[in-house]
């Protein structure tokens, strides 16, 4: 029971870190190497709360804002001019993560945070007590999921990011400001990854370069779905519980690169990975 | 050779010797510390040209060479801690330093090049290769020392000094290595295939096999790197397998100038060198000045600091066109192409249905129709085995069914692109090397001062002039001047059958004239078998034999020049009648 309930939540958690970077590669094809940075710093939105003394809840809008705002920066200043350079842009997004992540050293110290966890205890099911924040994690991801899910088929930026996924010059010759999608799917992604950042602090230590462990796994996930939510959760399902199979039978540490591996193996094998599945 | 490149070649010479005698004196008045620091950012600095072979050169961005560097360090710290530090175990740390990496750079490579691999598909297996290797080093325990690495085990007792002078040798030496490789005629297909990996492909380059190559070797120096490091050091750490000195690879590579190889070495000691003068008093100040410079020069100067550097005109006098023999063809009987039946959907879409052609020797046929008659699908799939059809198409008797692009154009199917398709960033002269190296074994040491072309080729370059600008980069020429060079690129191949995509558009009426006539000694004299898809109906009056008409995918007309051109049907059809 509780390997079921470990599989589940960690895929949970997993759709929560990567769905920032899952957003700015379905609309815009660039690999946001950044993405570690912005879960750094949504992280440190708790260890801001905290000082001031009010609820650690109140981190997630301050990551929002926090997020989206450098999202918006980001976008326009490093990323735009690389949008026909795809390789160059992870670089430069990787080099903009290690400014953030040198800010965050210098503003807080590169000791680990001590933070007040979101919510404690531990919730009874059927006859196992489990972590009531690792369950909470499962209704976050479905509702994350639903809201990717509604918000492309639904509003009308959905509608228009779709068409540029589809085809952009058709878009532009269409009269879409892609430019303006691409910003506004910019910011949103790393403002959810910012706020992911802050959901993550009561599973993992807390310190300036935090992000880059999860940014590896998070990437790989994005690789194998593409642009399809269903697929991004189909993959955290299955390489969750193979991550929390290999770690709980074979080895800790293992388990560790379970996801990595998994995913390149099964884009070598099937290269469009869970998409269209 | 002219004077210029001997005052070039002078220039390098004394470089090197400048470089040879700080590497030896270096020892004499360096202090302690700056020495040590040297003798790691030297070693460092090979595995930056490593680096800067496979993605400055070779266009693969790759993270994961830290993980064979890592192989190759703790494969030497094990031996060396776990049997003892006699000469045999240094032999036997040597080799598996160098073993162990070259054998996973193998399998790595051929995990990440395979036919239609995308560019990004290698760049995600160079991340997972590290975070596999430092996750094996954490989980090794006893043997690999888990997190804290291994330390005190027998070393090369050289003292530093000697390592200094041995870690700046070998990093000449492999320098070297690398500046006559680079340069030689097979060196150009690295850039060949980092410009136009289908046009290298489409000459009959093995261009993954290439890749994989490349990667081995690489992979085994880096092996031989880390053995350095181990023994210079004294001690292993698992970061220096893992992803993050992987993307600090990059960085220096790319801070210096990717493409050159002076840069990434420059670059590589100067930050490294820096880095630990400077980290004491401002440690993270450090890191965030290079982060912010890194990102500034990806957007601004993405050479490097070697674009500061204006481009030399290094070549000198041209090479020598000279004509070659033609091969003797195999006077085998049957037709030289064979299609039956061919069908090719998207789906429920049929583009193209139950065709049946032979072509023979010495045929010139036209393919033509509107646009969207499925022409240019055709012409892919006589190319590319890969692509999945119906029907079976023969070329020689053999069905090539399955085989990528260039085992076919090896087994004589050469094919010019609709859209001129050569190697921007080379000279015309290398890209007609190019054209040859599938025939031709190409030197990895030398650069051929002669060309050897078969006739019709250098007809073609003689009637454009291009024969006389072979220096010239081929993104400068013109849109005809490409046309030209690539239609001699792909005669260069010497092919049984020429598959040419509307290879007069764009391109003046004197200049259409000459590439008809080629096309008729091609065909007619030289016995090559031609097809051309084209829409000028008066030129493919002029030179076809043969005309094939497709229509929505069918073939609706098969015939000689006067019955096809003259008939009702392929009036009706271009006009826009026969859609009904």
């Amino acid at each position: 029971m509780v390997l079921v309930l470990d599989s589940l939540t960690t895929a949970a958690v997993l759709f929560i870190v990567s769905s920032g970077l899952f957003m700015i590669f379905g609309v815009l094809q660039i690999i946001n190497f950044a993405h570690g940075a912005w879960l750094g710093l949504g992280a440190y939105a708790t260890v801001v709360t905290t000082a001031l003394g009010v609820s650690p809840w109140l981190a997630l809008p301050l990551a929002f804002v926090v997020g989206g705002v450098l999202g918006g920066l980001t976008e326009r200043l490093v990323v735009r001019p690389l949008y026909a350079r795809p390789l160059d842009a992870i670089l430069a997004t990787w080099g903009l993560g290690i400014v953030i992540g040198q800010l965050i050293t210098l503003a807080f110290g590169r000791d680990v945070q001590m933070i007040p966890v979101l919510m404690t205890g531990t919730v009874d099911v059927l006859g196992t007590a489990y972590s009531a924040y690792r369950l909470t994690a499962i209704a976050i991801a479905l509702a994350i999921g639903l809201g990717f899910v509604l918000a492309l088929e639904r509003t009308r930026l959905g509608l228009t990011a779709r068409a540029v996924i589809m085809n952009e010059a058709l878009a532009r010759a269409l009269g879409i400001n892609t430019a303006r999608v691409r910003l506004a799917t910019f910011m949103l992604g790393s403002a959810v990854a910012a706020c992911a950042g802050v959901l993550l602090t009561p599973l993992t230590s807390v310190d300036p370069n935090m992000g880059v462990i999860w940014l590896i796994g998070c990437f790989m996930l994005v690789m194998v779905s593409g642009s399809s939510v269903r697929a991004l959760a189909l993959a955290c399902i299955v390489f969750g519980t193979a991550q929390v199979a290999v770690g709980t039978y074979v080895s800790p540490i293992l388990g560790g690169m379970t996801v990595a591996v998994l995913c390149a193996l099964m884009l070598r094998l099937r290269p469009k990975g869970f998409a269209g599945v | 050779m002219s004077d210029r490149m001997t005052q070039s070649r002078g220039l390098l010479l004394a470089l090197l010797l400048l470089a040879a005698v700080l590497v030896l004196a270096g020892p004499l008045f360096l202090d302690r510390f700056t020495m040590n620091v040297l003798t790691r950012s030297m070693i460092y600095a090979i595995l930056a040209l490593t680096v800067d072979l496979l993605w400055g050169f070779t266009g693969i961005l790759t993270f994961g060479q830290s993980a064979f560097f890592g192989a190759g360090a703790y494969a030497t710290a094990m031996v060396l801690t776990h049997l003892g530090g006699a000469p045999e175990h240094f032999v036997l740390a040597f080799v598996l330093a160098i073993a162990i990496p070259t054998l996973l750079a193998a399998l790595v490579g051929w995990l990440s090049f395979h036919q239609g691999a995308t560019p990004l598909y290698a760049t995600v297996i160079s991340l997972v290769v590290p975070i596999v290797m430092t996750q094996l080093i954490f989980a090794g325990g006893q043997s690999t020392g888990s997190s804290s690495g291994l330390v005190g085990y027998p070393t090369l007792a050289l003292g530093a000094a000697n390592h200094f002078r041995l870690a700046g040798v070998v990093l000449i030496g492999f320098g070297c290595l690398a500046w006559v490789f680079v340069r030689s005629d097979a060196g150009r297909m690295l850039v060949a295939i980092r410009d136009n990996e289908m046009r290298a492909a489409y000459l009959g380059l093995r261009v993954q096999l290439v890749r994989i190559l490349l990667m081995t070797v690489l992979g085994g120096v880096a092996g031989f790197a880390g053995f350095l490091l181990a023994n210079a050091a004294r001690m292993v750490a698992p970061e220096i397998a893992g992803f993050v000195f992987g993307t600090q690879l990059v960085i220096w590579t790319a801070l210096g100038g990717r493409g050159t190889l002076l840069g990434p070495v420059a670059g590589t000691l100067g930050i490294d060198w820096l880095g630990a003068k400077l980290s004491g008093e401002l440690p993270f100040l450090w890191q965030l000045l290079i982060g912010a410079i890194f990102v500034v020069m990806i957007l601004f100067l993405p050479r490097g600091l070697a674009g500061l550097v204006p481009r030399r005109r290094h070549q000198g006098t041209p090479p020598e066109l000279v004509a070659i023999p033609t091969r003797r063809r195999a006077d085998a009987v049957g037709p030289v192409l064979s299609v039956r039946g061919l069908g090719k959907s998207y789906g429920s879409l049929h583009v193209l249905e139950s065709i049946d052609l032979e072509v023979h020797r010495g045929e010139l046929v036209s393919l033509v129709g509107p646009n969207g008659a499925g022409k240019t699908t055709m012409m892919r799939c006589l190319s590319d085995g890969t692509e999945p059809i119906s029907g079976s198409i023969t070329v020689l008797g053999r069905d090539i069914g399955g085989l990528p692009p260039e085992r076919i154009v090896r087994l004589g199917v050469g094919r010019k692109f609709q859209l001129a398709s050569v190697f921007e960033s080379l000279s015309v002269a290398d890209c007609l090397r190019l054209a040859r190296m599938s025939l031709d074994r190409p030197s990895l040491l030398r650069r051929s001062r002669r060309i050897g072309l078969p006739a019709p080729a250098i007809d073609i370059l003689r009637l454009t002039g291009l024969d006389g600008m072979l220096n010239q980069r081929a993104g400068l020429l013109s849109h005809g001047q490409k046309q030209a060079l690539e239609l001699a690129m792909v005669v260069a191949l010497e092919p049984e059958l020429i598959l040419l995509d509307e290879p007069t558009a764009g391109l003046t009426k004197a200049e259409r004239a000459m590439i008809g006539g080629v096309l008729q000694r091609l065909s007619g004299e030289l016995g090559h078998a031609v097809i051309l898809i084209e829409h000028d109906l008066d030129f493919v009056r002029i030179v076809s034999q043969r005309i094939v008409v497709l229509h929505q995918g069918r073939m609706v007309m098969d015939g000689t020049v006067g019955e096809v051109v003259d008939s009702d049907l392929v009036r009706a059809i271009y006009s826009g009648a026969a859609n009904a």
